[in-house]
């Protein structure tokens, strides 16, 4: 530990001598960054760069559409290496702690990043940044990824690449009914509109069910306790719950916003279909696309799908043909505040052999220009993260309304809230993944949360009360870390 | 035994020969085998975790850990619950199949052969499969179980308390079944027909028959196939992580799903080696056992 | 009347026999029923049973996007892992048998060598190929794959090779064979269908590998199994990937049980026979 901290501290000094060094280079700045990425690239033509990426959609961009273009660019071939989700982190840590530098660039979940950054696995890019002028174009990335995904201790590690969040879709058709308008204007004395509260959001899906399943039910939200655990730091925190007290680090899970905030969610599943305990990813996706649900909660990419964008992609035919094409509305989830849930930020392995051309490529990559691209390739599940891509024309006449769209993923890039981020926050998920799973087995919601905030008092204690609160304060000041 | 040793004898000015023969084999292992384990021992006294990488002589405390650390003993504890009832299944399971195949039956080879399939398909594919048969929506056991219940059910395998450990253990009894069943088929096969018929003669009923012929006859057999299934149940990994991945929470996980999650999630190097090292402890010891009661039952 | 009852009864040991081996095969049905399936119909409720028709597709897919290379990585990882530890494991255990090589205590030795979990050794292991350097090559696993089923050839090995004859190679070595040549030409060809059950297995095991791939592979020879867990992902189902991929995983296995259904009988019988 000792070590890294000295070679870290050499580091970040050496950077502020770069910044120096870096003036001569800025006769560049007329180029766009992306240029500037590939013009410097030229010399490191031949090198292979390993790229890791999450198995599935995502690697398709680097394969097919950037790799291909940045090795015609600048002679650097791009060696796409997939690992499942839950292996980037092993795979990661594993080529580190085996001082093996199979890795140059790196997918980073922005949660894991502390945890990264502080065993050593990633390189501090701060030099880079500065050497390749990006500071500029970094900035314009839309503020609450570029501000909570990118640095840890202040010094970046990682360029935010993924605008990830939980927004909220509705099936127009059934919104706008005049049935169902009239019905529910009779029963609850208000619009049938998007709901702005958890509250409003039960009683319109209480109210859809009660009306029209089992044919459509008012909604279908994620169950499984890997994915249910956002939707709970999110709803606990709108509810006003705070996860940790800032003096003492007592896990404050189990207070009166948390109780109230379990027995809701149990409350939820009544007039969500049967069996949604189970939901995952794809069950409320294809149950909405298939006009079975009026409501749900999920990542972007279901909000182009469900409008059909990327239609016919040989990539995407898996997914279930949409019957609600024309028919989807885009809403901030209640309460205002979605859910940053994962994303990820590009970063370069502190063991690579080619940290430079390795950072060369995620700047490129990250770039106005070239990010713009790839948000927009219909396969990808990099989602619009830089203020740029909400507001790109071509981009808001991809679909009817894929202007709503843009704008709702604004909103959410403004008021969106993070993931909780800590040492070894996995094993705080973990607790709390245990907790959701026996919230679904009906256990008492007092006694789970009791138990989940003892569990993360012993976590806490075994890693380091000071060392926790250190880093949890850190995050907890983080603008978006409660709702304002 | 005569012929044995003077052929030995015979090829002793050629005593190179046979450690020629033997050393490529020992070699391998050791490199392999020896070379990891005195590893773990060096690494179990330091102290490397994520973020440290103390190579200083510790002490004990990895292992005092071990003591203190419920979710060890809860896997433990599943492993032992998982590996009691599967192990029975699969030996009654695989015993009856035997007795059917053990008459005549046409198109017996067709019938053997497909019954093997499961015992020798990788089980990441067999736990794939499981998964996908158990999907509440899209798989086809809630809807078989419909027809009988007469009404749509919807069992949540995955997530159920309840039902989450029976899936797994329908997938693995599934496919080693057809390992018991090929072991004592080839046991029964074996047992002196001419006791039986003597004690058929005799009025004999057929558990006292079961009893006093059979089961002895087949002892030795089952005892090793029992042998070696428990320590494979006891190692179970892949089924479950396909599965589950030892969840909801923890409530699925495995010693070997824990040891996994120790080592390569939270990177806890130093005491993922004491746990592997606990591990191989309770082998040795289960090990140990049964062979010397198979030595007194012999 | 005795007659009758006879075929009842072999009629109803017919019947049982079909419900077994329908539920040991569905599964396996079902799985190449959605590697054939559309996304329309993996993705229907309730279920398609049959799917329409048989649509590769699936497979189309894991060929042309070189997903199905797999499978090669698997198949050249177990069968070279199998020639080496059965030409090692066979000689050596050729030498405990006649020679009686370190006494019991070897053989013993050897044979607890496979009872250590892969769990338990396999970050070491991973630690000693970054060292050499062969982490994510063949080389690699087939090092490792050799090393791990060497216990098992031996052991099974040594049972076939104690029940030949020992006569046969006396007379060879009287006419003046040298020692190799009776190894060669008498004891291999007389282990023959026991070298062959064994190799089965081997490979087997080699084949259907995945912690050790999972840890010592990164992306040019990701195995099968490594690969299929991947499909499961966090904002996608490759379902027609898992089944497609699983069922080339499969297809080995049932050309192995359909073409050498003796050799796994005996193998897996001798183990515990022998054992």
């Amino acid at each position: 530990m000792s070590i890294q901290s000295i070679v870290r501290k050499l580091l970040i000094a050496a950077s502020t001598i770069a910044v120096g060094l870096s003036l001569t280079t800025l006769e560049a700045s007329a180029q766009s960054a992306a240029d500037r990425a590939v013009e410097a690239a030229k010399k490191y033509s031949g090198t292979t760069l390993n790229v890791l990426y999450e198995a599935g959609l995502q690697p398709l961009d680097p394969k097919n559409f950037t790799g291909p273009l940045w090795e015609k660019l600048t002679g650097i071939k791009i060696n796409v290496i997939e690992a499942p989700i839950d292996q980037l982190f092993t795979k990661t840590m594993q080529a580190h702690k085996a001082g093996s530098g199979s890795y140059d660039v790196l997918n980073v979940l922005p949660n894991q990043m502390p945890d990264l950054a502080l065993a050593g696995a990633l390189e501090p890019l701060d030099k880079f940044v500065d050497k390749y002028g990006y500071r500029e174009e970094l900035q314009k990335i839309a503020p609450v990824y570029r501000d909570n995904q990118m640095k840890v201790e202040g010094v970046i590690y990682g360029l935010p690449d993924d605008g990830d969040v939980l927004i909220m879709y509705y099936n127009r058709a059934i919104f706008d009914d005049a049935k169902n308008k009239a019905g529910f204007k009779a029963k609850h004395g208000y619009d049938l509109a998007p709901p702005k509260t958890w509250k409003e959001f039960s009683e319109i899906g209480q109210y859809l069910t009660d009306t029209l399943a089992p044919k459509v039910y008012g909604a279908g939200l994620f169950r499984q306790p890997g994915l249910a655990q956002f939707m709970f730091q999110e709803r606990f925190r709108v509810a006003g719950g705070k996860f940790f007290d800032a003096d003492t680090m007592k896990a404050t899970i189990n207070s009166e916003a948390g109780i109230s905030v379990f027995k809701g969610m149990v409350e939820d599943n009544k007039y969500m279909p049967p069996g949604v305990e189970q939901w995952g990813f794809i069950e409320p996706f294809s149950a909405f696309l298939a006009g079975d649900i009026a409501m749900t909660i999920s990542w972007p990419p279901v909000g182009r799908w469900a409008a059909g964008y990327g239609k016919g992609t040989e990539a995407l035919n898996w997914i279930p043909e949409t019957k609600i094409a024309d028919k989807v509305g885009y809403a901030l989830p209640p309460g205002g505040t979605p859910e940053l849930a994962a994303g990820f930020s590009f970063g370069v392995a502190s063991g690579s052999k080619n940290k430079e051309a390795a950072y060369l490529f995620s700047q490129w990559m990250n770039s106005e220009e070239i990010s713009l691209k790839r948000v927009q390739l219909p396969y990808a599940l990099r989602d619009p993260f830089r203020t740029s891509h909400f507001s790109n024309p071509e981009y808001r006449s991809r679909w009817s309304n894929a202007g709503d769209y843009l704008d709702v993923l604004k909103a959410g890039a403004e008021t969106g809230l993070l993931d909780l981020s800590l040492l070894q926050t996995d094993r705080y998920e973990e607790a709390m993944r245990q907790a959701i799973s026996r919230l679904w087995a009906q256990e008492d919601p007092k006694e789970i949360l009791d138990d989940l905030a003892g569990q993360w008092d012993k976590l806490t204690k075994r890693i380091g009360l000071e060392k926790q609160k250190r880093v949890y304060n850190d995050w907890a000041n983080k603008p978006n870390a409660y709702p304002k | 035994m005569i012929t044995s040793n003077s052929f030995a004898d015979k090829l002793d000015q050629e005593r190179w020969f046979k450690y020629f023969l033997i050393a490529p084999a020992v070699f391998i292992i050791l490199l392999i085998g020896l070379y990891p384990f005195v590893k773990l021992i060096l690494v179990s006294f330091q102290n490397i975790t994520m973020f440290d990488n103390e190579l200083s002589y510790q002490g004990f405390i990895h292992y005092e850990r071990l003591f203190d650390d419920d979710r060890l003993w809860e896997s433990i504890l599943h492993t032992i619950i998982f590996t009691a009832v599967a192990l029975p299944i699969e030996l009654i399971l695989g015993f009856l199949l035997a007795l059917l195949f053990l008459e005549r039956i046409p198109y017996k080879q067709v019938f053997v052969g497909i019954i093997l399939l499961p015992t020798v398909i990788s089980p990441i594919v067999a736990g794939a499969t499981w998964k996908l048969m158990f999907d509440q929506r899209f798989g086809p056991i809630n809807q078989v179980i419909a027809w009988f219940a007469g009404h749509e059910v919807k069992l949540l395998w995955n997530i159920e308390p309840a039902l989450v450990w029976p899936a797994i253990m329908v997938a693995e009894v599934w496919q080693w079944t057809p390992f018991m069943f090929l072991i004592l088929l080839a046991a029964l096969s074996n047992v002196d027909r001419e006791q039986l018929e003597a004690a058929q003669i005799d009025g004999a009923s057929w558990w006292m028959t079961f009893r006093k012929i059979v089961l002895p006859a087949i002892m030795p057999v089952m005892f090793i196939a029992l042998l070696i299934r428990g320590l494979d149940l006891f190692r179970v990994f892949d089924v479950v992580w396909t599965m589950t991945k030892g969840g909801p929470g923890t409530m699925t996980e495995t010693i070997s799903i824990y040891a996994y999650h120790m080592a390569f999630r939270e990177f806890d190097v130093s005491y993922s080696a004491a746990i592997a090292f606990l591990i191989i402890l309770i082998l040795t010891v289960i090990v140990v056992a049964a062979l010397r009661r198979m030595e007194v039952s012999r | 009347m005795k007659q009758w009852d006879q075929g009842a009864r072999l009629w109803a040991r017919v019947f049982c026999a079909m419900i077994v081996t329908l539920f040991f095969v569905f599964p396996i049905y079902w799985l190449g029923a959605i590697s054939f399936k559309t996304a329309e119909e993996i993705f229907a409720y309730p279920p398609v049973w049959i799917p329409a028709n048989f649509n590769f597709h699936n497979y189309f897919v894991l060929f042309r996007d070189g997903e199905a290379w797999s499978i090669w990585n698997s198949f050249v990882t177990a069968s070279i892992s199998t020639l080496f530890a059965m030409f090692f494991g066979t000689i050596a255990a050729y030498s405990l048998v006649r020679y009686k090589t370190g006494g019991n205590h070897l053989g013993i030795w050897i044979i607890s060598q496979r009872m250590i979990p892969p769990i338990c050794v396999v970050f070491p292991v991973f630690l000693l190929f970054v060292a050499w350097d062969i982490v994510d090559t063949y080389t690699g696993l087939i090092v490792l794959y050799t090393a791990f089923n060497l216990p098992y050839v031996i052991w099974m090995m040594r049972g076939y090779i104690q029940e030949i004859p020992l006569e046969l190679e006396q007379s060879a070595l009287v006419d003046g064979l040298t020692r190799w040549a009776v190894l060669w030409k008498v004891v291999m060809p007389m282990a023959k269908s026991g070298l062959f059950a064994t190799a089965v297995f081997t490979f087997i095991f080699a084949w259907n590998d995945f912690l050790f791939a999972l840890i010592l592979s990164r992306s040019d020879v990701v195995t099968f199994p490594v690969k299929v867990t991947g499909y499961f992902g966090a904002q996608s189902s490759l379902w027609s990937k898992v089944g497609a991929l699983s069922m080339l995983g499969v297809l080995p296995m049932i050309f192995v049980v359909g073409t050498m259904q003796r050799f796994i009988v005996r193998g897996i019988s001798m183990g515990a026979v022998k054992g």
